[in-house]
Protein backbone atom coordinates (compact mmCIF):
# COMPACT_ATOMS: atom_id res chain seq x y z
CA UNK A 1 0.00 0.00 0.00
CA UNK A 2 2.98 2.28 -0.37
CA UNK A 3 1.99 5.44 -2.23
CA UNK A 4 3.61 5.83 -5.63
CA UNK A 5 4.67 9.44 -5.39
CA UNK A 6 7.77 11.53 -5.79
CA UNK A 7 6.84 13.77 -2.88
CA UNK A 8 8.16 12.88 0.58
CA UNK A 9 6.11 10.30 2.44
CA UNK A 10 5.76 12.76 5.30
CA UNK A 11 6.22 16.50 4.98
CA UNK A 12 5.77 18.78 7.99
CA UNK A 13 5.67 22.44 6.97
CA UNK A 14 6.32 25.13 9.61
CA UNK A 15 3.96 23.60 12.15
CA UNK A 16 3.20 25.55 15.31
CA UNK A 17 1.02 24.47 18.19
CA UNK A 18 0.26 25.99 21.56
CA UNK A 19 -1.79 24.67 24.46
CA UNK A 20 -3.32 27.76 25.96
CA UNK A 21 -0.56 30.33 26.31
CA UNK A 22 2.20 27.70 26.25
CA UNK A 23 3.79 27.16 22.84
CA UNK A 24 4.67 23.49 22.31
CA UNK A 25 5.83 23.53 18.68
CA UNK A 26 7.40 26.60 17.07
CA UNK A 27 7.44 26.40 13.29
CA UNK A 28 8.71 22.82 13.03
CA UNK A 29 9.56 21.55 9.54
CA UNK A 30 10.53 17.96 8.85
CA UNK A 31 10.45 15.63 5.87
CA UNK A 32 10.82 11.86 5.59
CA UNK A 33 11.04 9.92 2.36
CA UNK A 34 10.06 6.34 1.54
CA UNK A 35 12.27 3.79 3.24
CA UNK A 36 13.55 6.32 5.74
CA UNK A 37 13.45 5.90 9.52
CA UNK A 38 13.56 9.15 11.48
CA UNK A 39 14.10 9.15 15.22
CA UNK A 40 12.87 12.18 17.14
CA UNK A 41 14.79 12.62 20.37
CA UNK A 42 14.06 15.12 23.09
CA UNK A 43 13.40 15.53 26.77
CA UNK A 44 9.91 15.44 28.27
CA UNK A 45 7.88 18.39 27.05
CA UNK A 46 10.06 18.95 23.98
CA UNK A 47 7.00 18.47 21.74
CA UNK A 48 7.75 15.00 20.27
CA UNK A 49 4.39 13.42 21.02
CA UNK A 50 2.53 16.56 20.00
CA UNK A 51 4.33 16.52 16.65
CA UNK A 52 3.39 12.86 16.07
CA UNK A 53 -0.21 13.58 17.05
CA UNK A 54 -0.34 16.43 14.55
CA UNK A 55 1.11 14.22 11.80
CA UNK A 56 -1.47 11.54 12.63
CA UNK A 57 -4.31 14.05 12.47
CA UNK A 58 -5.26 13.58 16.12
CA UNK A 59 -4.34 17.21 16.77
CA UNK A 60 -4.70 20.19 14.49
CA UNK A 61 -1.79 22.57 14.12
CA UNK A 62 -2.39 26.24 14.91
CA UNK A 63 -0.21 27.14 11.93
CA UNK A 64 1.50 25.18 9.19
CA UNK A 65 0.47 22.01 7.39
CA UNK A 66 1.26 18.30 7.15
CA UNK A 67 1.27 16.13 4.02
CA UNK A 68 1.25 12.34 4.26
CA UNK A 69 1.77 10.47 0.99
CA UNK A 70 1.12 13.68 -0.92
CA UNK A 71 -2.24 14.26 0.80
CA UNK A 72 -2.75 17.27 3.00
CA UNK A 73 -3.95 15.88 6.32
CA UNK A 74 -6.49 18.67 6.82
CA UNK A 75 -7.98 18.45 3.32
CA UNK A 76 -7.93 14.68 2.70
CA UNK A 77 -8.39 12.91 6.03
CA UNK A 78 -9.78 9.74 4.42
CA UNK A 79 -6.84 9.19 2.07
CA UNK A 80 -4.00 9.95 4.46
CA UNK A 81 -5.42 7.90 7.34
CA UNK A 82 -5.32 4.76 5.20
CA UNK A 83 -1.57 5.28 4.75
CA UNK A 84 -0.86 5.77 8.42
CA UNK A 85 -0.27 3.30 11.23
CA UNK A 86 0.40 4.39 14.78
CA UNK A 87 1.88 2.82 17.88
CA UNK A 88 1.56 4.84 21.03
CA UNK A 89 2.50 4.20 24.65
CA UNK A 90 -1.19 3.34 25.05
CA UNK A 91 -2.13 0.05 23.43
CA UNK A 92 -5.34 1.29 21.73
CA UNK A 93 -6.86 -2.17 22.24
CA UNK A 94 -9.99 -3.18 24.16
CA UNK A 95 -9.16 -5.33 27.20
CA UNK A 96 -12.55 -7.09 27.07
CA UNK A 97 -11.98 -8.34 23.50
CA UNK A 98 -9.72 -11.20 22.51
CA UNK A 99 -6.59 -10.63 20.43
CA UNK A 100 -8.37 -11.79 17.27
CA UNK A 101 -11.50 -9.75 18.02
CA UNK A 102 -9.40 -6.62 18.49
CA UNK A 103 -7.69 -7.14 15.14
CA UNK A 104 -10.97 -8.02 13.42
CA UNK A 105 -12.49 -4.80 14.75
CA UNK A 106 -9.62 -2.71 13.37
CA UNK A 107 -9.74 -4.58 10.05
CA UNK A 108 -13.41 -3.62 9.70
CA UNK A 109 -12.70 0.02 10.56
CA UNK A 110 -10.12 0.16 7.77
CA UNK A 111 -12.14 -1.95 5.34
CA UNK A 112 -9.36 -4.54 5.06
CA UNK A 113 -10.20 -7.16 2.46
CA UNK A 114 -9.53 -10.83 3.15
CA UNK A 115 -9.56 -10.10 6.89
CA UNK A 116 -9.15 -13.61 8.25
CA UNK A 117 -6.03 -14.33 6.20
CA UNK A 118 -4.47 -10.96 7.00
CA UNK A 119 -5.14 -11.39 10.73
CA UNK A 120 -3.67 -14.91 10.71
CA UNK A 121 -0.60 -13.58 8.90
CA UNK A 122 -0.07 -10.82 11.47
CA UNK A 123 -0.71 -13.13 14.42
CA UNK A 124 2.00 -15.42 13.09
CA UNK A 125 4.38 -12.53 12.39
CA UNK A 126 3.94 -11.04 15.87
CA UNK A 127 4.07 -14.41 17.63
CA UNK A 128 0.52 -14.01 18.97
CA UNK A 129 -1.08 -17.07 17.37
CA UNK A 130 -1.03 -18.97 20.67
CA UNK A 131 -2.78 -16.04 22.36
CA UNK A 132 -5.35 -15.34 19.64
CA UNK A 133 -8.33 -16.35 21.84
CA UNK A 134 -7.02 -14.68 25.01
CA UNK A 135 -8.55 -11.42 26.11
CA UNK A 136 -6.21 -8.45 25.81
CA UNK A 137 -6.72 -7.75 29.54
CA UNK A 138 -4.57 -10.75 30.52
CA UNK A 139 -1.67 -10.05 28.14
CA UNK A 140 1.71 -8.93 29.49
CA UNK A 141 3.12 -5.51 28.53
CA UNK A 142 5.34 -7.10 25.89
CA UNK A 143 2.49 -9.08 24.33
CA UNK A 144 0.25 -6.01 24.42
CA UNK A 145 2.90 -4.09 22.51
CA UNK A 146 3.00 -6.90 19.93
CA UNK A 147 -0.78 -6.62 19.61
CA UNK A 148 -0.48 -2.84 19.26
CA UNK A 149 2.07 -3.38 16.48
CA UNK A 150 -0.20 -5.90 14.73
CA UNK A 151 -3.02 -3.38 15.07
CA UNK A 152 -0.92 -0.63 13.51
CA UNK A 153 0.30 -2.79 10.58
CA UNK A 154 -3.00 -4.54 9.85
CA UNK A 155 -4.07 -2.25 7.00
CA UNK A 156 -0.56 -2.23 5.47
CA UNK A 157 0.28 1.45 6.07
CA UNK A 158 3.12 3.17 4.22
CA UNK A 159 3.94 5.40 7.18
CA UNK A 160 4.37 4.15 10.74
CA UNK A 161 4.37 6.57 13.68
CA UNK A 162 5.72 5.17 16.93
CA UNK A 163 5.48 7.24 20.10
CA UNK A 164 7.86 5.89 22.75
CA UNK A 165 7.50 2.32 21.43
CA UNK A 166 10.15 0.92 23.80
CA UNK A 167 8.63 2.27 27.03
CA UNK A 168 8.20 -0.43 29.66
CA UNK A 169 9.55 -3.27 27.48
CA UNK A 170 12.16 -5.81 28.50
CA UNK A 171 15.23 -6.62 26.40
CA UNK A 172 13.67 -9.32 24.21
CA UNK A 173 10.56 -7.25 23.56
CA UNK A 174 12.75 -4.29 22.58
CA UNK A 175 14.70 -6.50 20.14
CA UNK A 176 11.41 -7.70 18.68
CA UNK A 177 10.14 -4.15 18.14
CA UNK A 178 13.46 -3.19 16.53
CA UNK A 179 13.18 -6.14 14.13
CA UNK A 180 9.63 -5.17 13.15
CA UNK A 181 10.79 -1.63 12.45
CA UNK A 182 13.71 -2.88 10.38
CA UNK A 183 11.40 -5.09 8.28
CA UNK A 184 8.92 -2.25 7.82
CA UNK A 185 11.58 0.18 6.61
CA UNK A 186 13.21 -2.47 4.40
CA UNK A 187 9.87 -2.97 2.65
CA UNK A 188 9.79 0.72 1.71
CA UNK A 189 7.81 2.05 4.66
CA UNK A 190 8.54 5.34 6.40
CA UNK A 191 9.08 5.24 10.14
CA UNK A 192 8.90 8.18 12.53
CA UNK A 193 9.62 7.27 16.09
CA UNK A 194 10.12 9.20 19.31
CA UNK A 195 12.22 7.95 22.17
CA UNK A 196 14.08 9.06 25.27
CA UNK A 197 16.52 6.24 24.71
CA UNK A 198 18.97 7.58 22.15
CA UNK A 199 20.84 4.27 21.91
CA UNK A 200 17.69 2.48 20.78
CA UNK A 201 16.69 5.42 18.64
CA UNK A 202 20.00 5.34 16.80
CA UNK A 203 19.66 1.59 16.26
CA UNK A 204 16.37 1.85 14.42
CA UNK A 205 16.80 5.07 12.47
CA UNK A 206 18.53 6.30 9.35
CA UNK A 207 18.13 9.93 10.42
CA UNK A 208 18.06 11.57 13.78
CA UNK A 209 16.33 14.78 14.80
CA UNK A 210 16.50 16.45 18.19
CA UNK A 211 13.52 18.46 19.29
CA UNK A 212 14.04 20.98 22.05
CA UNK A 213 11.45 23.39 23.45
CA UNK A 214 9.30 22.99 20.36
CA UNK A 215 12.00 23.55 17.76
CA UNK A 216 14.26 21.22 15.76
CA UNK A 217 17.76 21.57 17.21
CA UNK A 218 19.47 19.04 14.95
CA UNK A 219 18.33 17.02 11.93
CA UNK A 220 20.86 14.92 10.03
CA UNK A 221 21.50 11.45 8.60
CA UNK A 222 22.74 8.90 11.12
CA UNK A 223 26.02 8.40 9.26
CA UNK A 224 26.84 12.07 9.85
CA UNK A 225 26.40 11.62 13.58
CA UNK A 226 29.11 10.30 15.87
CA UNK A 227 26.87 7.91 17.81
CA UNK A 228 28.88 7.75 21.04
CA UNK A 229 29.46 11.48 21.19
CA UNK A 230 25.85 12.16 20.28
CA UNK A 231 24.60 9.92 23.11
CA UNK A 232 27.03 11.51 25.56
CA UNK A 233 26.08 15.06 24.55
CA UNK A 234 22.38 14.18 24.56
CA UNK A 235 22.55 12.64 28.02
CA UNK A 236 24.35 15.62 29.50
CA UNK A 237 21.86 17.97 27.84
CA UNK A 238 18.93 15.89 29.11
CA UNK A 239 20.34 15.82 32.64
CA UNK A 240 20.85 19.57 32.62
CA UNK A 241 17.15 19.85 31.77
CA UNK A 242 17.87 22.48 29.15
CA UNK B 1 -20.20 3.97 1.64
CA UNK B 2 -19.77 0.21 2.03
CA UNK B 3 -16.67 0.75 4.13
CA UNK B 4 -18.52 3.29 6.33
CA UNK B 5 -21.31 0.77 6.89
CA UNK B 6 -18.76 -1.91 7.80
CA UNK B 7 -17.14 0.48 10.30
CA UNK B 8 -20.55 1.42 11.71
CA UNK B 9 -21.49 -2.21 12.31
CA UNK B 10 -18.06 -2.94 13.82
CA UNK B 11 -18.37 -0.14 16.40
CA UNK B 12 -21.96 -1.05 17.35
CA UNK B 13 -21.10 -4.73 17.80
CA UNK B 14 -17.90 -3.91 19.67
CA UNK B 15 -19.67 -1.56 22.12
CA UNK B 16 -22.36 -4.12 22.92
CA UNK B 17 -19.91 -7.02 23.29
CA UNK B 18 -17.56 -4.94 25.49
CA UNK B 19 -20.41 -3.90 27.81
CA UNK B 20 -21.93 -7.37 28.02
CA UNK B 21 -18.52 -8.79 28.94
CA UNK B 22 -17.35 -6.00 31.25
CA UNK B 23 -20.78 -5.64 32.91
CA UNK B 24 -19.72 -2.19 34.04
CA UNK B 25 -22.92 -0.22 33.47
CA UNK B 26 -25.92 -2.50 32.95
CA UNK B 27 -25.96 -3.89 36.52
CA UNK B 28 -25.66 -0.37 37.96
CA UNK B 29 -28.44 0.80 35.65
CA UNK B 30 -30.73 -2.01 36.82
CA UNK B 31 -30.04 -1.28 40.49
CA UNK B 32 -30.72 2.43 39.94
CA UNK B 33 -33.90 1.60 38.02
CA UNK B 34 -35.10 -0.73 40.78
CA UNK B 35 -34.46 1.92 43.42
CA UNK B 36 -36.38 4.58 41.50
CA UNK B 37 -39.32 2.25 40.91
CA UNK B 38 -39.32 1.08 44.55
CA UNK B 39 -39.25 4.63 45.99
CA UNK B 40 -41.96 5.97 43.70
CA UNK B 41 -44.09 2.87 44.28
CA UNK B 42 -43.90 3.55 48.03
CA UNK B 43 -44.83 7.19 47.45
CA UNK B 44 -47.79 6.15 45.26
CA UNK B 45 -49.00 3.76 47.93
CA UNK B 46 -49.39 6.61 50.37
CA UNK B 47 -52.08 8.14 48.15
CA UNK B 48 -55.41 6.95 49.56
CA UNK B 49 -57.41 6.35 46.36
CA UNK B 50 -54.67 4.78 44.25
CA UNK B 51 -55.18 7.54 41.71
CA UNK B 52 -51.52 8.38 41.89
CA UNK B 53 -50.45 5.04 40.39
CA UNK B 54 -50.49 6.06 36.68
CA UNK B 55 -48.82 9.40 37.48
CA UNK B 56 -46.10 7.86 39.60
CA UNK B 57 -45.68 5.00 37.12
CA UNK B 58 -45.11 7.39 34.20
CA UNK B 59 -42.72 9.45 36.32
CA UNK B 60 -40.86 6.30 37.43
CA UNK B 61 -40.32 5.21 33.82
CA UNK B 62 -38.93 8.53 32.59
CA UNK B 63 -36.79 9.17 35.68
CA UNK B 64 -35.33 5.66 35.41
CA UNK B 65 -34.65 6.02 31.67
CA UNK B 66 -33.13 9.48 32.07
CA UNK B 67 -30.71 8.76 34.89
CA UNK B 68 -29.80 5.23 33.87
CA UNK B 69 -29.36 6.43 30.29
CA UNK B 70 -26.95 9.16 31.38
CA UNK B 71 -25.02 6.68 33.49
CA UNK B 72 -24.59 4.46 30.45
CA UNK B 73 -23.78 7.22 27.98
CA UNK B 74 -21.11 8.66 30.23
CA UNK B 75 -19.35 5.29 30.18
CA UNK B 76 -19.68 4.88 26.42
CA UNK B 77 -16.82 7.30 25.73
CA UNK B 78 -15.02 6.83 29.04
CA UNK B 79 -14.19 3.25 28.01
CA UNK B 80 -12.76 4.55 24.73
CA UNK B 81 -10.47 6.87 26.66
CA UNK B 82 -8.96 4.25 28.95
CA UNK B 83 -6.38 2.55 26.73
CA UNK B 84 -6.17 5.24 24.09
CA UNK B 85 -8.95 3.50 22.13
CA UNK B 86 -10.53 6.83 21.22
CA UNK B 87 -7.32 7.70 19.36
CA UNK B 88 -7.59 4.34 17.62
CA UNK B 89 -11.10 5.20 16.44
CA UNK B 90 -10.07 8.67 15.28
CA UNK B 91 -7.07 7.31 13.38
CA UNK B 92 -9.37 5.09 11.30
CA UNK B 93 -10.57 6.44 7.94
CA UNK B 94 -14.13 6.94 9.16
CA UNK B 95 -15.88 10.28 9.28
CA UNK B 96 -16.95 11.59 12.67
CA UNK B 97 -20.63 11.26 11.70
CA UNK B 98 -20.28 7.49 11.27
CA UNK B 99 -18.62 7.16 14.68
CA UNK B 100 -21.42 9.23 16.25
CA UNK B 101 -24.19 7.20 14.60
CA UNK B 102 -22.57 3.93 15.66
CA UNK B 103 -22.18 5.11 19.26
CA UNK B 104 -25.77 6.39 19.24
CA UNK B 105 -27.06 3.08 17.89
CA UNK B 106 -25.15 1.12 20.56
CA UNK B 107 -26.52 3.42 23.28
CA UNK B 108 -30.09 3.04 21.95
CA UNK B 109 -29.70 -0.76 22.01
CA UNK B 110 -28.31 -0.75 25.56
CA UNK B 111 -31.06 1.55 26.83
CA UNK B 112 -33.63 -0.67 25.07
CA UNK B 113 -32.29 -3.69 26.98
CA UNK B 114 -32.75 -1.71 30.19
CA UNK B 115 -36.25 -0.60 29.13
CA UNK B 116 -37.23 -4.18 28.33
CA UNK B 117 -36.50 -5.09 31.95
CA UNK B 118 -37.88 -2.00 33.69
CA UNK B 119 -41.14 -1.50 31.73
CA UNK B 120 -42.79 -4.81 32.80
CA UNK B 121 -41.62 -4.17 36.35
CA UNK B 122 -43.29 -0.73 36.40
CA UNK B 123 -46.48 -1.97 34.71
CA UNK B 124 -46.81 -4.80 37.22
CA UNK B 125 -45.83 -3.00 40.39
CA UNK B 126 -47.99 0.05 39.65
CA UNK B 127 -50.86 -2.07 38.27
CA UNK B 128 -50.93 -0.14 34.99
CA UNK B 129 -52.79 -1.10 31.83
CA UNK B 130 -52.19 0.05 28.24
CA UNK B 131 -55.58 -1.08 26.91
CA UNK B 132 -54.23 -2.54 23.70
CA UNK B 133 -52.27 0.58 22.73
CA UNK B 134 -48.95 -1.31 22.70
CA UNK B 135 -47.79 0.10 19.40
CA UNK B 136 -48.22 3.69 20.60
CA UNK B 137 -46.60 2.77 23.91
CA UNK B 138 -43.55 1.29 22.15
CA UNK B 139 -43.40 4.34 19.85
CA UNK B 140 -43.29 6.71 22.85
CA UNK B 141 -40.55 4.64 24.51
CA UNK B 142 -38.48 4.45 21.31
CA UNK B 143 -38.80 8.21 20.68
CA UNK B 144 -37.83 8.95 24.29
CA UNK B 145 -34.92 6.55 24.06
CA UNK B 146 -33.66 8.19 20.86
CA UNK B 147 -33.93 11.68 22.34
CA UNK B 148 -32.08 10.76 25.54
CA UNK B 149 -29.41 8.79 23.63
CA UNK B 150 -28.76 11.34 20.88
CA UNK B 151 -28.01 14.12 23.36
CA UNK B 152 -26.28 11.87 25.86
CA UNK B 153 -23.94 10.45 23.21
CA UNK B 154 -22.86 13.92 22.08
CA UNK B 155 -22.34 15.31 25.56
CA UNK B 156 -20.53 12.18 26.71
CA UNK B 157 -18.00 12.78 23.93
CA UNK B 158 -17.80 16.46 24.89
CA UNK B 159 -17.11 15.59 28.52
CA UNK B 160 -14.31 13.21 27.54
CA UNK B 161 -12.72 15.63 25.09
CA UNK B 162 -12.91 18.58 27.49
CA UNK B 163 -11.85 16.40 30.44
CA UNK B 164 -14.71 17.95 32.43
CA UNK B 165 -16.42 16.20 35.28
CA UNK B 166 -19.25 13.80 34.47
CA UNK B 167 -21.65 16.00 36.46
CA UNK B 168 -21.47 18.50 33.62
CA UNK B 169 -23.04 15.85 31.37
CA UNK B 170 -25.97 15.39 33.73
CA UNK B 171 -26.68 19.11 34.10
CA UNK B 172 -26.50 19.97 30.41
CA UNK B 173 -28.38 16.89 29.19
CA UNK B 174 -31.17 17.34 31.73
CA UNK B 175 -31.67 21.00 30.81
CA UNK B 176 -31.64 20.36 27.05
CA UNK B 177 -33.94 17.33 27.37
CA UNK B 178 -36.68 19.24 29.20
CA UNK B 179 -38.55 20.26 26.01
CA UNK B 180 -38.88 16.55 25.16
CA UNK B 181 -39.69 15.28 28.64
CA UNK B 182 -42.93 17.29 28.86
CA UNK B 183 -44.60 15.69 25.81
CA UNK B 184 -43.02 12.33 26.74
CA UNK B 185 -44.64 12.46 30.17
CA UNK B 186 -47.90 13.68 28.65
CA UNK B 187 -47.97 10.73 26.23
CA UNK B 188 -47.44 8.14 28.98
CA UNK B 189 -50.05 9.77 31.20
CA UNK B 190 -52.56 9.49 28.36
CA UNK B 191 -51.64 5.86 27.71
CA UNK B 192 -51.92 5.01 31.43
CA UNK B 193 -55.33 6.68 31.59
CA UNK B 194 -54.32 9.55 33.89
CA UNK B 195 -55.07 12.19 31.24
CA UNK B 196 -57.67 12.41 28.46
CA UNK B 197 -56.51 12.38 24.81
CA UNK B 198 -56.71 16.17 24.69
CA UNK B 199 -56.06 18.65 27.46
CA UNK B 200 -57.07 22.29 27.35
CA UNK B 201 -56.21 25.15 29.71
CA UNK B 202 -52.91 26.36 31.11
CA UNK B 203 -49.74 24.73 32.36
CA UNK B 204 -46.96 22.82 30.61
CA UNK B 205 -49.02 19.64 30.05
CA UNK B 206 -51.93 21.62 28.63
CA UNK B 207 -49.44 23.33 26.34
CA UNK B 208 -48.74 19.95 24.73
CA UNK B 209 -52.48 19.69 24.00
CA UNK B 210 -53.05 16.14 22.79
CA UNK B 211 -51.48 12.71 22.51
CA UNK B 212 -50.89 13.17 18.78
CA UNK B 213 -49.24 16.54 19.38
CA UNK B 214 -47.05 14.96 22.06
CA UNK B 215 -45.85 12.35 19.56
CA UNK B 216 -45.27 15.14 17.03
CA UNK B 217 -43.17 17.14 19.50
CA UNK B 218 -41.09 14.08 20.31
CA UNK B 219 -40.52 13.24 16.64
CA UNK B 220 -39.52 16.85 15.94
CA UNK B 221 -37.18 16.94 18.95
CA UNK B 222 -35.51 13.69 17.94
CA UNK B 223 -35.12 14.77 14.32
CA UNK B 224 -33.68 18.19 15.19
CA UNK B 225 -31.34 17.01 17.94
CA UNK B 226 -30.18 13.82 16.21
CA UNK B 227 -29.14 15.79 13.13
CA UNK B 228 -27.68 18.66 15.19
CA UNK B 229 -25.69 16.25 17.39
CA UNK B 230 -24.49 14.33 14.32
CA UNK B 231 -23.20 17.57 12.80
CA UNK B 232 -21.71 18.86 16.07
CA UNK B 233 -19.90 15.62 16.88
CA UNK B 234 -17.18 16.31 14.30
CA UNK B 235 -16.67 19.82 15.68
CA UNK B 236 -16.32 18.48 19.23
CA UNK B 237 -13.75 15.89 18.17
CA UNK B 238 -11.67 18.53 16.41
CA UNK B 239 -11.35 20.39 19.68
Amino acid sequence: MVAETHSPAVQVNSVSKAFGARPVLKGVSLAATRGEAVCLCGVNGAGKSTLLQIISGLLRPDRGSVDVGGHNTADHPGQFKRQLGMISHKSMVYPELTVTENLNFVARLYGVTNRAARIDELLARTGLTAFSYDRAAILSRGLLQRLAIARALLHEPSVLLADEPFAGLDGSAVEYVLSVFADFVASGGTLLTTTHDTRLGLRCCSRVAVLDAGAILLDRPKEQVDSERFIEDYLSYARSGS
Amino acid sequence: MKHGWLGFKAIVAKDIVVELRAKQVLPTMFVLGLLIVFILRLAAESMPTGAGMPIMGAAALWIAFLFSGMLMQERSFATEKEDGCMDGLLLAPLDAGTIYLAKLCANVVMLSIFEAAVVPLVLLSFGLSIDGRWLEFVAVLVLGNLGISSLGTLFSAAVQVSRSQGSLLSIVVLVVLMPMMTPALFALLVLFGALPEEVAGFGSLAFVGSFKAALGYMIAFDAVFSVACWLLFGVILQE
